[in-house]
């Protein structure tokens, strides 16, 4: 059965810039096997050596995250849709304690 | 243009509403069509990441932010339809306007940058009030995000 799969921006130098690719695969194992069999860039990406999903890479079948399904044994059928998003986060350089600079001072914090 | 001089007020007023956490958000511009832009605020879930595993997740969202991935999904369907990251922005709360080391690790996969099309916007909120904002981007000679010039147009 064929499937779509969508790679976002951060995923295609591993895909030679293909935003879409369609994949036969019965479930989201097996599609992540074809993926990374096809796009060998991918590999380490996504799945750690162990074959888990990376914690910074959330997958969805259609607009549910797959951790509100079976995981990677979720079945897959003709048609679906699933898309590999990695985290966008970020933060500060650490927590600040005591009271704030003056904002005058802020450019120069030695921690960013 | 980085950022509109409405984009930066929308900015603004979203990183002040949601102290004392920081706020998180894109800019999606159409390539073939550069005035067709999209500023998306997206949900910060740091502070619930942190409450779920405080292990694997210490900060919570006044020293960090964590896009909600159904806003990433959002994101992915808008760069399907043609659109692309062209800013990413966030807010750092009683700290300065600087890409931290954080920001940039994050920023960075398998050592280049994750949208390469991409420039940061950062912006410093003391006391609720805006204090500063800057922009960094990719230098490629440098391997390092560096700051530039921020003029809202």
């Amino acid at each position: 059965m064929s499937v779509q799969v969508y790679i976002p921006t951060p995923f295609r130098r591993a895909t030679n810039n293909k935003d879409r690719v369609a994949i036969d695969a019965g479930d989201v194992k097996a599609l992540l096997d074809e993926l990374e069999g096809r796009f060998s860039g991918l590999k380490g990406l996504v799945r750690n050596e162990q074959g888990e999903v990376h914690h910074h890479v959330n997958i969805y079948v259609n607009s549910e995250a797959i951790e509100a399904l079976q995981g990677v044994q979720t079945s897959l059928k003709d048609g679906d849709e699933v898309s590999i998003i990695p985290a966008l986060a970020g933060g500060q350089a650490r927590p600040r304690r005591g009271a704030c600079p003056p904002p005058a001072a802020l450019k120069a914090d030695p921690a960013g | 243009m980085i950022l509109s001089a409405e984009e930066f007020s929308r900015i603004q007023a979203q990183a002040e509403a949601e102290y004392p956490a920081e706020c998180c958000g894109v800019v999606l511009v159409r390539p073939d069509s550069p005035g067709d832009r999209l500023l998306l605020a997206c949900r910060n879930i740091q502070s619930e990441l942190h409450a779920k595993d405080p292990v694997r997740h210490p900060r919570d969202a006044r020293t960090a932010y964590f896009i909600d991935p159904k806003d990433l999904l959002s994101i992915g369907r808008r760069e399907a339809q043609g659109y692309r990251v062209a800013v990413i922005y966030h807010s750092h709360i009683d700290a300065g306007a600087y890409f931290s080391e954080t920001d940039k690790r994050n920023a960075l996969m398998g050592g280049e940058p994750a949208y390469p099309e991409a420039v940061y916007v950062v912006v410093s909120v003391v006391e609720r009030r805006l204090a500063d904002a800057g922009l960094f981007v990719w230098d490629p000679a440098a391997r390092d995000f560096i700051p530039a010039e921020l003029k809202p147009a």
